[in-house]
C-alpha cells in the first residue's frame, strides 16, 4: 500500500489515480497509523507554504512523519508543494519552517528575463544528473508539467538529480537517500510522469 | 525552454458535453472522446445555466475524465465558495476556473489564493465590444455587463491572487474566425501571469497567432474537429514549423 498523505491542500484524486494505473494501491489518509503501516508515502501539494505545514502540524503529521521517514527510512515521493516542505524553511509569505528532511530553503523564482511570466506553468524540459532510479527507463530530457512561483535550493549540490531552466536553472528532482522529491507533477506529465512514478513505487 | 501549450476546453450543460456558438451550446458530441495523449492541457467547464441545477452529472463526468488524465485538469462553473472549490478539487480538478463568482465578490480569488496557492486560480474573463465600441467585461455567460474593463479587471484579479487568465471573446466564440487578438494583447500585456485564449479557433494558423499577436502562453479550442489524436498532433506539427515551441 502507497500512503497518500491528505493534509489537505491538493490534487490528492489525481495522484492516487497515477499511483493505481501504474499498479499500486494508493491509500489517502490524513492518520498516522494508517500512513505508518504503509510501504512507501507520497506527499502532493498543491498551495501556499505556509497553510501546508499548518495543516501538517493541526493533523499531528509532522512528528509521526519525521519518524517513519528519518528513522525507519519509508521512502516518500515529495510532488511540487510536498516537494517544497521538505526543505527547511521557505520566504512565501513570511518565512515559514518547513519538515527539514532536505537541507534546502525555497524562495521566489526570480527569472533573470523579465518577459518571462510567474508562475511558471507549462511543460518544460529535465536536465537529469547523475544517476537515480527515478528516471530509468526515460529518455533524455523528457518534458514534464510544472506550475509553481518558487524553487527549492540546496547547497548538497549532489542530491540534485535533475534540473529545470526557466530563466536560470533550479533543483527540479531530489534524491537523498530515500527522500525523493520533484517539483514538476510525475502524475500530471503522462508517460514519462508515470514512469516515474512506477521508479520510485517499485525500486526506492 | 518552456513549451506554448494547446489546451482543450470542453463545455457541460447538464451532464453532456457541448461546443458552444455565441455562448449558445451547438450540438452534441457524439463521442465522449479526448486525446488526452496529445493535448497539454484539459479544461472542463459546467455551462448549465439553471443556478440551483445539480450538479452531480457534471462531478461524475470530471471523474470519470480525470481517472485516465494524466494532464493538467482545470474545472469551474458556479463556483462561488470555498467550500465549491473543494468540492472540485475532490473530483480531479488540479485547478479550478473562476468567472461570475469573481466579479460578484473579488475577494473569492484570495480566498482560493490563500488556501489553495495562486497556481490553482484561473480568472476566466468573457468580454466584447460595447455598444460604445469599448472592450468590457460580461459576467453570468455572457448576459450581464459589468462594466469593467477586460484589462483592468485582468491586472486586478492578479493582485487578487489568479495565477492565470483565460480571456474568451464572446463574439469570436463558435466562429471559427480566429482569436480576438486585440483583446488577447491587451490582456498578456496588462499581467505577468500566464494567459490563455479562448474563442473563435477555426485553423491550425489562429494557433500561431495567438502566440505571437495576442501574447497568449497557451491557445485552447473546444471545436470537435481537433479532438482526435492526429489532429490535434498534426496541428502541433504545424505550430512547430512556424516556429513555436510546442511538446510534440
Amino acid at each position: 500500500m502507497i500512503g497518500v498523505i491528505d493534509y489537505g491542500l491538493g490534487n490528492l484524486t489525481s495522484v492516487a489515480g497515477a499511483v493505481q494505473k501504474v499498479g499500486f494501491e494508493p491509500v489517502i489518509s490524513s492518520e498516522a497509523t494508517d500512513l505508518g503501516r504503509c510501504e512507501k508515502l507520497i506527499l502532493p501539494g498543491v498551495g501556499a507554504f505556509g497553510d501546508g505545514m499548518r495543516n501538517l502540524n493541526d493533523r499531528g503529521l509532522v512528528l509521526p512523519l519525521t519518524k517513519m521517514v528519518m528513522e525507519r527510512r519509508m521512502p516518500v515521493l515529495g510532488i511540487c508543494l510536498g516537494f517544497q516542505l521538505l526543505a527547511k524553511s521557505s520566504s512565501e509569505f513570511g518565512n515559514n519552517n518547513g519538515l527539514g528532511w532536505l537541507d534546502a530553503r525555497v524562495s521566489r523564482l526570480q527569472p533573470e528575463d523579465p518577459a518571462l511570466r510567474i508562475p511558471h506553468v507549462g511543460w518544460n524540459e529535465l536536465y537529469q544528473k547523475g544517476d537515480s532510479i527515478l528516471f530509468d527507463d526515460i529518455p533524455e530530457l523528457p518534458l514534464f508539467y510544472y506550475v509553481h512561483s518558487y524553487k527549492l535550493e540546496t547547497s548538497a549540490v549532489e542530491t540534485v538529480i535533475g534540473e529545470c531552466d526557466y530563466g536560470g536553472t533550479f533543483a527540479a528532482a531530489i534524491q537523498s537517500g530515500s527522500i525523493f522529491g520533484t517539483q514538476f507533477h510525475p502524475e500530471k506529465s503522462q508517460q514519462h510522469g508515470l514512469a516515474l512514478l512506477r521508479n520510485f513505487l517499485e525500486k526506492a | 525552454m518552456l513549451r506554448k501549450r494547446l489546451v482543450t476546453v470542453l463545455t457541460i450543460n447538464n451532464g453532456t458535453l457541448f461546443r458552444t456558438k455565441l455562448f449558445e451550446p451547438d450540438y452534441r458530441y457524439t463521442h465522449h472522446f479526448v486525446d488526452s495523449w496529445s493535448v497539454d492541457e484539459i479544461v472542463m467547464l459546467d455551462v448549465t445555466r439553471d443556478a440551483g441545477a445539480d450538479r452531480k452529472p457534471f462531478f461524475d463526468l470530471v471523474t470519470s475524465f480525470a481517472h485516465d488524465c494524466f494532464v493538467p485538469l482545470a474545472v469551474g462553473g458556479g463556483i462561488r465558495t470555498l467550500d465549491d472549490v473543494s468540492r472540485y478539487m475532490a473530483v480531479g480538478g488540479d485547478k479550478v476556473v473562476v468567472n461570475t463568482g469573481a466579479v460578484d465578490r473579488p475577494e473569492l480569488i484570495t480566498e482560493i489564493a490563500k488556501a489553495y496557492g495562486t497556481q490553482c486560480v484561473v480568472l476566466s474573463i468573457d468580454a466584447k465590444k460595447n455598444e460604445a465600441g469599448d472592450y468590457e467585461v460580461f459576467s453570468a455567460f455572457g448576459a450581464r455587463p459589468t462594466g469593467l474593463d477586460p484589462a483592468e479587471w485582468a491586472m486586478c484579479g492578479e493582485e487578487l491572487g489568479a495565477g492565470e487568465v483565460l480571456i474568451t471573446s464572446i463574439t469570436r466564440d463558435g466562429s471559427l474566425r480566429g482569436y480576438d487578438l486585440e483583446l488577447c494583447k491587451r490582456v498578456s500585456d496588462a499581467v505577468s501571469v500566464p494567459v490563455s485564449v479562448l474563442g473563435g479557433a477555426g485553423a491550425w494558423k489562429h494557433f500561431v497567432e495567438g502566440f505571437t499577436g495576442g501574447g497568449a502562453s497557451a491557445v485552447c479550442t473546444q471545436n470537435i474537429y481537433h479532438f482526435t489524436e492526429s489532429s490535434i498532433q498534426n496541428a502541433k506539427k504545424f505550430l512547430a514549423q512556424k516556429g513555436i515551441e510546442v511538446r510534440l
